[in-house]
């Protein structure tokens, strides 16, 4: 290959060019490419330089071309194997299905459209499921014969296969949130996966059971009991256990034969399968799932993933369904256990105070002795040891009241110094809390009976009540006398108690919920203790408050001792101190205040691999720092926090692995802050361990129903936290398989995925998402108009477009659309997108979720293929050059919306011949710019689109008179895309080979009509003839049709009509030569059948005129008489006067050159006067699916029906009454005759002429077969006629007179014409020359005289008479 | 050249003087045919003057107008070629053909 126009040709296409360029072309029937025409070249030019997947055939053996995106899409292993072969080798094994398709262009030039059609390939090695967008159209040669066909190709195997994966993926995660059961489980995820048994053929689950062995718990598309589908797996077989055992994946080869394995959706029996374990937590595998392998597919990366996500949705649901089993198990050892406290607590509470007791004495001893670092601990179990103390006795004293055994000892005490003692005790807490504390106990006028240790209670619960609740201001304690009895107040400025909380203030167990407070502490008996231990003693207790304002508490009890049982009043004992009972109030109300760090930050040491960060919340400074020691000791990072609200933002900033909290908090507890971090996408998946002391399956149900994952109760062993925790951390991460499926099918999806919240901002994408716009998360959330949206203003018909679609939204819950998008990069893309409005079942708001691929390919194969069928259809439609080139731009302007559409041709001439859509352009009233970007570009490589910013976008190409540079005048609207240059590179293609066909057209039209002139028949026919010849309609094509008279010495005329085999121009040549030939011969005076057999000779020898037909006769036109002789023309038709018909088939014998020795008969026929005779080519009366003798019978009654019509009039007649719909298909040549020919005389304008023009005109008239009568009638007013002619036409000035006579079956007419003025006729000057007027009218049947400043035209017809 | 026309003066056997003429007339031999009827009838007398066309193989409207100036002098006889121009003509209500 060295020729330039071979490199020229492939020049555009990279390495597959080059790998062309070496085909060895002469060993296809294409020859070297230096020698292709320009059809081909430019298709080929077309199909490399486009980077849309395109291949396509050429010639007689469907030679197969192909570009680079094509080989890299489809070709596979074939490349470069394929190149120059011919198509049903490349594609032998789907020849089946393309092959038709292929013949079906060829053969009726129609274009195909297939969509995702289905294909099994071998271009890899093995049988491939395979799938393909496509559409064949023709392509045709220089002459327009359909030599080839043009395959643009987008391939869909990913994206189809990709979608049924994506299908079943989707189908197993729509499990309804109930958990199931694992029979229920496996039964929905078999009926899922049975569903695509394309990829899955069949499937087997098997379960580890106890006993270590493989049990099949489910199984898809094969039947039960199938030697395949074991019960039992063992090591044994069929299945290799161990590799799953061991979490490893194995594929496994099936046997080919004998077994018969069922076949899934596919004809013949998977050929592999692939074991993958169902993968448990941070344990051994739960089982494996056997899935058979499509074995059209390749296990690749993704069809691997595709299983291995299959199986992980199987161990996930097996997970979820064992964890589910072990909660309900879990739950009813709780409720037992709770059941078991209850009795205990009841039974033994009084059993706590000796342990207590025992605890705190050495505890005591052991403070004092402790060195720092015991104390701190040592602090906390004394306090606590306390507050336990504290509550015993509560409980006890409850118990006792209720049992009635409450043992009071009433003594007579100064209530105002016993009560201002007490509160002394709660001072510094009252201070360090910051508030005031007012104590006003003036000494009352009587005693009043009280059991001390009772009252210390009272006083004491009060006020710790108080500084409970109180925030700001400060607490009043106050002791008055008032109507004979003792009132004690105790009044805070705290958060007070709602009106409707009131009646149950002193409630037994009844606590006031979210109310703020210092601690959630407390059992909820204080109050009600307060007012048991205030009845004994024959008071009351009230309680007035305003929410926000304050409380106070008010105790009326009555002086003396009347009102007690008399055996419980004692004597007035010493006035002891506060007694022990104090401490545990104080020290407890210490607790809430805030202090210094009372837990230390430690630096961690984390323990690898189990570490995790634990936030922890309790209200209770103790437990916070127990918790903070306890979990750090065993490895975890904890951040601890005094309450809900703290422990939500401390969530929110850096979201914890687990969030361990108390229950009651004051601001916020347990169960708001779960509901609050569930809430918040950050934190929704982070596990929350509730504790609290509230026992009882209700409480539990309450936790996990707010959203907790695990609930401890107080009390709780350290062990069994921590493992809570670690259980809890990692169970997380199986719970949260549920969000992490989601995140991996949403990011596995190949589609691009979305959501928008109601204010329409994007928040949340898949990484589709970002591969397909070019956007990540990073940006999240895009609000307001996105940056892929096509830009308002610049491109504001893509803008709209997008804007349309999310319109319809608002008021459709769901929509499709195809839109316009921008990579990131800035490149056009078209999206087909999805959105559905769905309330997020969490939040109840509405969001759009969306998925959307690009489509973009597709959209422009479709924009193109509709694009070149319309541009197409405006080139088929042009009749010339001009024409084909204004509808090419037209239909470009639209195509592109732009301002105008240009051509120029650089023709060589000074200036370019310039065309646009805008009529009023020119060349030179263009821009000098836009002038340099035009011819800019005719120096550069063709078919090659250029695009000039803010201007527009242009391609050179050639054009039959130089190169033509078309401009798309695009201003600044919008860009001009890559797509954009693909269509436009082959739109111009088409055009260009468009044009040069036309032009082809054009040039072959005139040809046609020169040789029409040149070759076709005489110069001047007889008088007498009449002959038309057609080519044939579309394509234009001159053909080997002729017709020929030829006037021989003595008068007589040769009458010759042929065809010669095929079209085009050496048909017209062979013609030209047997034509001439055919004439030389009769001018030899040889006769018909000799001429015929003469030509025989001829023909043999000349190439391409064998099987010619000629029909050659000698006419005498003096006597009508005709012989003939017929080399297998169709017949002559005669029509007679009285419309008798006659065919002309004598003397009729083989065509031209077909036995050239024998010899051939002559015939003749007389026709009678006023006959008419057509002599035609078979192009006139053979049409597809009729029998010849149809269109004969046509032409005949044609002939008969326009015996009366002039010749020439009468041979269009025909023509066009025979004419199919859409024109000749095949060429026609015509001959018409009417015996005699017509008269045609020119004479002097003198008198003397007359007479021999009478003689003639009579000669003439009874050659016509007219009668006596009609003769003189007709002479005479042919006389008055020429007389007048040359009394008034030419009475100054010698001119010229012709009379013509013509005769048709029917009627006479005759035309005298002067060149002279003919005078009005004036009967008053000369009164006899009117009646020369009178008598033509009187003797024709139709006379006009017209007159003109040429001259004067008589026309008169006659009836003849029968 | 003139169109063949020969006309010859003469009597009949009883006496009516007749002009036949044999051949054709028309505008090239109209004055001769106008001249010898002129003659013919001035020496016809009182008698009508026997026009004999039964040899006229043609005549125009210019030997009709000859006819006409002396339709009053003369009797006609044709055959049947010309009967129906002299009829056409108006000639047989102004004058006797004969022949019709």
């Amino acid at each position: 290959m060295s020729g330039t126009a071979a490199a020229d040709v492939f020049a555009a296409g990279g390495d597959v060019g080059r790998d062309l360029a070496a085909v060895d072309w002469t060993q296809t029937p294409l020859g070297q490419p230096e020698q292709w025409p320009q059809s081909l070249r430019t298709a080929v030019s077309i199909l490399l330089a486009s980077r849309f997947p395109m291949w396509m055939t050429w010639g007689p053996e469907l030679t197969f071309f192909c570009n680079a995106a094509y080989r890299r899409d489809t070709l596979g292993r074939k490349y470069p194997w394929a190149l120059g072969r011919s198509a049903n080798e490349v594609w032998k094994e789907i020849w089946g299905d393309i092959g038709p398709r292929i013949e079906n262009v060829l053969s009726t030039g129609e274009a195909t459209w297939d969509e995702g059609l289905l294909l099994f390939l071998e271009r890899s090695g093995y049988t491939e499921e395979t799938y393909h967008t496509f559409s064949y159209s023709p392509l045709r040669d220089d002459e327009g014969a359909l030599v080839g066909m043009l395959c643009v190709v987008s391939e869909d195997t990913k994206r189809v296969i990709g979608e049924r994966r994506m299908g079943t993926l989707r189908d197993l995660g729509s499990d309804p949130s109930v958990v199931r059961t694992e029979q229920e489980m496996l039964a929905f995820t078999a009926q899922q996966l049975g569903k695509n048994l394309k990829d899955l053929p069949f499937t087997l689950t098997y379960l580890f059971a106890e006993d270590g062995r493989a049990r099949l718990a489910s199984s898809t598309g094969i039947p039960a009991g199938h030697p395949a589908a074991p019960e039992i797996a063992s090591a044994d077989g069929p299945w290799p256990v161990s590799g799953p055992a061991r979490h490893e994946s194995a594929l496994v080869e099936l046997p080919s034969a004998g077994v018969g394995l069922p076949t899934g959706d596919w004809a013949d029996p998977p050929a592999e399968a692939l074991l993958v374990p169902l993968l448990r937590q941070g344990g051994a595998a739960y089982g494996f799932l056997v899935a058979a392998l499509n074995r059209y597919r390749a296990l690749d990366e993704e069809y691997r993933g595709f299983i291995e996500l299959t199986a992980g949705h199987v161990a996930a649901g097996v997970a979820s369904a064992r964890n589910y089993q072990a909660q309900q198990q879990r739950a009813e050892e709780l409720a037992e256990l709770d059941r078991a406290k209850t009795t205990f607590f009841s039974n033994i509470s009084h059993e706590f105070r000796t342990p207590l007791t025992l605890i705190i004495g050495p505890l005591d001893e052991l403070r004092s002795r402790a060195g720092e670092d015991m104390r701190e601990d040592l602090d906390v179990m004394h306090r606590n040891a306390l507050r336990l103390g504290k509550l015993v006795n509560a409980l006890l004293d409850f118990s006792r009241l209720e049992a009635g055994r409450m043992q009071a000892r009433y003594e007579p005490v100064d209530l105002a110094a016993t009560t201002a003692d007490l509160a002394s005790v709660f001072r510094s807490a009252v201070e360090r809390a910051g508030l005031t504390f007012d104590v006003d106990c003036p000494t009352l006028p009587a005693e009043v009976y009280i059991d001390r240790g009772m009252w210390e209670k009272v006083v004491l619960n009060l006020l710790s009540n108080a500084l409970k609740f109180t925030f700001d201001g400060g607490i009043r304690v106050a002791v008055r006398a008032e109507d004979g009895r003792a009132v004690v107040t105790v009044a805070d400025t705290g958060a007070g108690v709602a009106p409707e909380e009131m009646p149950r203030l002193f409630e037994r167990f009844h606590r006031i919920e979210n109310t703020r407070s210092r601690s959630n502490e407390g059992s909820g008996i204080g109050l009600a203790l307060v007012k048991e231990l205030v009845l004994l003693h024959g008071g009351t207790v009230g309680a007035e408050s305003t929410a926000g304002q304050g409380t106070v508490f008010t105790i009326i009890l009555p002086f003396g001792a009347a009102h007690l049982p008399a055996d419980a009043v004692v004597p007035a004992a010493d006035a002891a101190a506060v007694s022990a009972t104090a401490d545990p109030f104080v020290q407890e109300a210490l607790r809430w205040l805030p202090s210094a760090p009372d837990y230390p930050i430690e630096t961690a040491v984390p323990v690898p691999g189990s570490a995790a960060r634990v936030l922890v919340a309790d209200d209770n400074a103790d437990m916070r720092d127990y918790l903070t020691r306890l979990l750090r000791s065993a490895g975890h990072r904890v951040t601890a926090v005094g309450d809900g609200r703290q422990a939500l933002g401390a969530a929110r900033a850096d979201p914890p692995d687990l969030v361990v909290s108390d229950v009651m908090m004051p601001e916020m507890d347990g169960l708001e802050l779960v509901a609050a971090l569930r809430e918040d996408g950050r934190t929704a998946g982070v596990p929350v361990l509730l504790l609290s002391a509230r026992a009882g399956q209700e409480a539990a149900i309450e936790g996990l129903e707010a959203g907790a994952d695990d609930y401890l109760f107080k009390p709780f062993s350290a062990a069994e936290l921590l493992a809570r925790v670690r259980a809890n951390v990692e169970l997380a991460r199986m719970r949260n398989h549920h969000a992490r499926w989601r995140t991996a099918l949403v990011e596995s999806l190949q589609e691009a995925f979305f959501v928008c919240d109601e204010e329409g901002a994007v928040i949340e994408i898949n990484a589709a998402f970002t591969d397909i716009l070019g956007y990540g998360p990073e940006g999240l959330p895009y609000r307001g108009v996105p940056p892929w949206w096509p830009d308002a203003e610049t491109d504001a018909d893509a803008f709209a477009e997008v804007a349309a679609a999310l319109e319809s939204l608002t008021h459709d819950q769901h929509g499709t659309y195809t839109i316009p998008v921008n990579h990131r990069d800035g490149h056009r893309l078209w999206a087909a997108a999805t959105f559905t409005g769905v309330h997020d079942p969490e939040t109840g708001r509405r969001v759009i979720v969306g998925t959307f691929r690009d489509v973009t390919d597709e959209h422009y194969a479709i924009q193109r293929e509709s694009a070149v069928a319309s541009l197409s259809l405006r080139l088929s439609e042009a009749e010339d050059l001009p024409g084909a080139l204004g509808g090419a731009l037209a239909e470009l302007r639209g195509l592109w919306h732009a301002t105008y559409a240009s051509a120029t041709v650089f023709d060589g001439s000074p200036v370019p011949v310039f065309d646009a859509t805008d009529a009023s352009l020119t060349w030179d009233g263009l821009p000098q710019r836009r002038r340099d970007t035009i011819t800019g570009l005719v120096g550069g490589p063709p078919l090659t689109p250029v695009s000039e910013r803010d201007a527009g976008a242009g391609i050179a190409f050639g054009h039959p008179d130089g190169t033509m540079v078309v401009w798309l005048e695009l201003g600044d609207r919008r860009p001009f895309t890559e797509q954009d240059k693909t269509l436009l590179a082959l739109l111009a293609g088409h055009l260009g080979q468009a044009l040069r066909r036309v032009h082809q057209i054009d040039q072959q039209r005139e040809t046609a009509l020169a040789l029409q002139r040149a070759i076709l028949g005489p110069a001047q026919l007889p008088a007498g003839f009449a002959v038309r010849y057609e080519p044939a309609t579309r394509p234009l094509k001159v053909g080997g049709d002729w017709y020929d008279t030829v006037t021989l010495p003595d008068g007589r005329i040769g009458i010759v009509v042929g065809d010669c085999v095929g079209h085009g121009l050496p048909a017209a040549t062979v013609m030209g030569q047997l034509r001439s030939a055919c004439r030389a011969l009769l001018l030899q005076d040889t006769g018909p059948a000799r001429t015929l057999m003469a030509l025989d000779r001829f023909a043999a020898l000349l190439p391409g005129a064998t099987c010619a037909t000629v029909f050659c006769g000698v006419l005498d036109p003096a006597t009508g008489r005709l012989v003939y002789s017929s080399a297998g023309h169709p017949p002559p038709i005669a029509a007679q006067a009285d419309g008798a018909i006659e065919l002309l088939d004598q003397g009729r014998s083989r065509p031209l050159a077909i036995r050239p020795t024998m010899d051939r008969d002559e015939a003749e026929y007389r026709m009678e006067p006023r006959t008419t005779l057509l002599l035609y080519t078979d192009g006139l009366v053979e049409r597809r699916r009729q029998p010849l003798t149809e269109g004969i019978d046509a032409a005949t009654d044609a002939v008969r029906l326009g015996r009366s019509t002039p010749i020439d009039e009468l041979a269009t007649e025909v023509m066009d009454r025979l004419a199919p719909d859409g024109g000749y298909d095949d060429d026609v040549a015509l001959l018409l005759y009417r015996q005699p020919g017509p008269l045609e005389l020119e004479f002097p304008a003198e008198a003397a002429r007359l007479a021999p023009v009478r003689t003639a005109l009579r000669g003439w008239l009874e050659r016509c077969a007219i009668d006596p009568v009609t003769i003189q009638n007709v002479l005479v007013a042919a006389g008055e006629a020429c007389a007048n002619a040359i009394e008034h036409g030419h009475r100054d000035t010698a001119g010229k007179i012709q009379l013509r006579a013509i005769a048709t079956a029917e009627d006479l007419r005759l035309t005298v014409v002067d060149n002279g003025r003919w005078l009005t006729p004036r009967p008053a000057e000369n009164p006899y020359r009117g009646r020369g007027l009178m008598l033509m009218k009187a003797f024709m049947h139709h006379v006009t005289v017209t007159t003109g400043i040429a001259g004067t035209t008589i026309d008169m017809q006659a009836r003849i008479v029968p | 050249m003139t169109t063949a026309l020969t006309l010859t003066s003469g009597q009949r056997p009883d006496g009516v003087p007749v002009l036949a003429a044999a051949g054709e007339i028309d505008m090239s031999n109209a004055d001769a045919f106008a001249s010898a009827l002129r003659v013919a009838v001035a020496g016809a007398a009182a008698a009508a003057l026997l026009v004999d066309l039964t040899a006229v193989e043609y005549l125009d409207s210019s030997g009709l107008a000859t006819l006409f100036q002396h339709a009053d002098r003369i009797e006609v006889v044709t055959g049947p070629l010309l009967a129906p121009l002299l009829t056409v003509s108006g000639l047989a209500e102004l004058t006797t053909v004969r022949g019709l």
